[in-house]
């Protein structure tokens, strides 16, 4: 894989502007996948167009550009569009859920949400692209 | 003028119109009356004239029937005479009868008859007395100038009788033709008087009364239709005038009852919106402290983690799970503002202690905050709930770091002024804009912070008002948009020195 990280596990971007949630999400992840983290929109735009990981895990309400913001702009890059997304939010309304999904994410994780869950979730998208 | 009620001027307008109307048909009544006297004058003038006349005829026919008798002394003529004298008195009473109102005419009639009395005692009976016997003699008289004389005596007599009579009748038709034309000038213009009386008075009613109402059924059926800023022109006559300014008096009020239960329900809109914001930020505002809670819990059933890593994760939790703890509390709070006041626990306590405690409790994680803290050395002391204002300084220090995520200095005061203790803190961070500054004391408000990720339930300030207003102390802000906001509350200083705790 072209993201991949220098001991071969795949990289994955953890996006979330709340410091104890973005810890949460890289110690369970961090078994399995090389972290890389950004706190806001902008920030992970350029970490994308830097190298693009194999993962990323995208919050919504941030500061700046929003997640979906984002996420439309991810999908409009032809090098980014292909990097699995997993949208993370609080904010869970069957219209938010919808935003998200034809923003472009492939999968919707309510917060709260289970660690475990997380973990398959980033396990079957990062599989599904292999 | 003294207002007189439209029943009073409608009553007197019409007295009015009938007393005019009334004089003009008296008017009318006397010219008549006065031309039938005047004509009866007239045609009294004309009879006196055919009495005169009849008297006049009868002393020529006597005449003539005597010289007849004479001349022929055929009883024939003796006859006629006797009948014609036997006319005379009756004629004469007539004329007699007819000038009983007029002196001069009568002494004339009266010298008329006497003249005629003699002229048939003195010469009549003698000529006939003659007659059969000196036929001559009689014939001689009876052409003679005795004759002649006394009845040119009579003939004058009369004829001036008969020219007085004809000149008063000639006054009098002149005088009728006026006495006529007047009473026709009066008849005219009383008429076209009274019908002008009349119209006016019906415009008068139709201007100063059906408009009026005809305008106030226009606007009440205007105010059906839900036009409540009809006005009507006031000052109207009386009853009417009182039902215009009580129309519009009506609709104002209508106006300002329905302006105010608009505005009531625009806050009642607005109130449910921010109860469906609350809902909505509750559940954000939870679902973050509960993912950690909820997560790191997980991982350290799960996973086997060195000692200190599990400690780190076992703060977190606990830092996150009094986040949870501190937002029950604020809903907890608005229930309590809600259901109308807390109980405060008073004691005197030191203020410059809590602050300092405060301070330090929610800097010592902050790295990119510079933290400027301007207290006395002596304790101030209050008397107050220290738990509850424990919470006042907390919110307003919580708020000074989340409304500056850039960083920047934050100030802490302490201080007393005029008699007061005073508390203030100053952010360099985002500021409020000037319209939010009265709102962001109420409940659910967040202003522009609502479109922001700055986290929050617009609860925090809404109770430390209620906290500091229950003290008897005043909350405040001071904020430049862009530039930061200082929040300032005042208390009343204790009297007692605090109780050591």
């Amino acid at each position: 894989m072209n993201g991949s990280g220098p001991d071969g596990r795949p990289r994955a971007l953890i996006v979330e502007d709340e410091d104890t949630l973005r810890e949460l999400i890289v110690v369970t992840l961090g078994e399995a996948f090389a972290c890389i983290e950004a706190t806001d929109g902008d920030s992970a735009l350029e970490l994308l167009r830097e190298s693009p990981p194999d993962l990323m895990l995208l919050d919504v309400a941030m500061p700046g550009l929003s997640g979906i913001e984002v996420l439309r702009e991810m999908r409009a890059d032809p090098v980014l569009k292909e990097v699995p997304v997993c949208v993370v939010s609080a904010w869970q309304s069957p219209g938010d859920v919808a935003q998200a999904l034809e923003a472009g994410a492939d999968r919707f994780l309510a917060k709260p949400f289970r660690v475990d869950e997380l973990a398959s979730i980033a396990r079957s998208l990062v599989e599904r692209r292999r | 003028m003294k207002r007189l009620s439209l029943v009073g001027r409608v009553a007197l307008l019409a007295s009015v119109v009938a007393l005019v109307v009334g004089v003009i048909v008296a008017s009318a009544l006397v010219a008549i009356l006065s031309l039938r006297h005047s004509e009866a004058r007239e045609s009294q003038a004309k009879d006196v004239t055919v009495a005169t006349l009849r008297v006049q005829e009868l002393a020529v026919e006597i005449q003539s029937s005597l010289r007849g008798y004479v001349l022929s002394l055929n009883p024939r003529f003796l006859t006629l005479l006797h009948e014609q004298r036997a006319e005379l008195p009756g004629a004469l009473t007539q004329l007699d009868r007819l000038m009983v109102d007029d002196p001069v005419q009568l002494r004339r009639a009266h010298a008329a008859t006497e003249e005629l009395r003699g002229y048939l005692q003195d010469y009549v009976d003698n000529v006939v007395f003659l007659a059969p016997i000196s036929p001559a003699d009689a014939r001689g008289s009876a052409s003679g100038d005795e004759d002649r004389l006394r009845m040119t005596q009579i003939r004058q007599t009369l004829g001036l009788v008969l020219a007085t009579e004809n000149t008063r009748s000639q006054h009098r038709a002149v005088h009728t033709r006026a006495v006529a034309r007047t009473a026709e000038i009066i008849g005219i213009v009383g008429l076209a008087g009274s019908a002008l009386l009349v119209l006016l008075f019906g415009a008068w009613v139709a201007h100063g009364v059906a408009r009026p109402l005809r305008q106030t059924a226009e606007a009440a059926t205007d105010v059906a239709r839900g036009n409540l800023s009809v006005r009507l022109d006031e000052g109207g006559v009386g009853e009417v005038g009182s039902l215009v300014s009580a129309f519009n008096s009506m609709t104002r009020s209508l106006e300002v009852s329905r302006r105010e239960l608009l505005l009531q329900n625009e806050r009642l809109r607005e109130s449910e919106q921010h109860k469906r914001d609350l809902i909505s930020m509750v559940s954000h505002e939870l679902r973050t402290p509960l993912s950690a809670v909820l997560g790191f819990t997980s991982l350290l059933l799960e996973r086997d983690f060195p000692p200190d890593e599990q400690r780190r994760y076992l703060e977190i939790v606990d830092t996150q799970a009094r986040r949870l703890a501190a937002l029950a509390g604020d809903f907890l709070d608005v229930q309590l503002l809600e259901g109308g006041g807390f109980e405060l626990e008073l004691a005197p306590f030191d203020l410059v202690e809590l602050a300092r405690e405060q301070t330090r409790l929610f800097f010592s994680h902050s790295e990119s905050h510079e933290l400027a803290v301007d207290v006395p050395d002596e304790p101030l002391i209050v008397n107050g709930d220290r738990d509850r204002l424990a919470q006042v300084v907390g919110n307003l220090l919580s708020n000074a770091i989340k409304y500056s995520p850039e960083g920047g200095e934050v100030r802490v005061f302490v201080g007393e002024r005029g008699g007061k203790a005073v508390f203030s803190v100053s952010d360099s961070g985002l500021g409020i804009p000037v319209e939010d500054r009265e709102r962001v004391f109420d409940k659910f408000f967040r202003g522009a912070a609502k479109t922001t990720t700055v986290g929050g339930t617009g609860l925090g300030l809404a109770v430390a008002r209620e906290i500091v207003t229950t003290h008897g102390g005043t909350i405040d802000v001071e904020s430049t948009l862009g530039h930061g906001s200082t929040f300032t509350f005042e208390l009343p200083l204790s009297l007692t020195p605090a109780v050591s705790a």
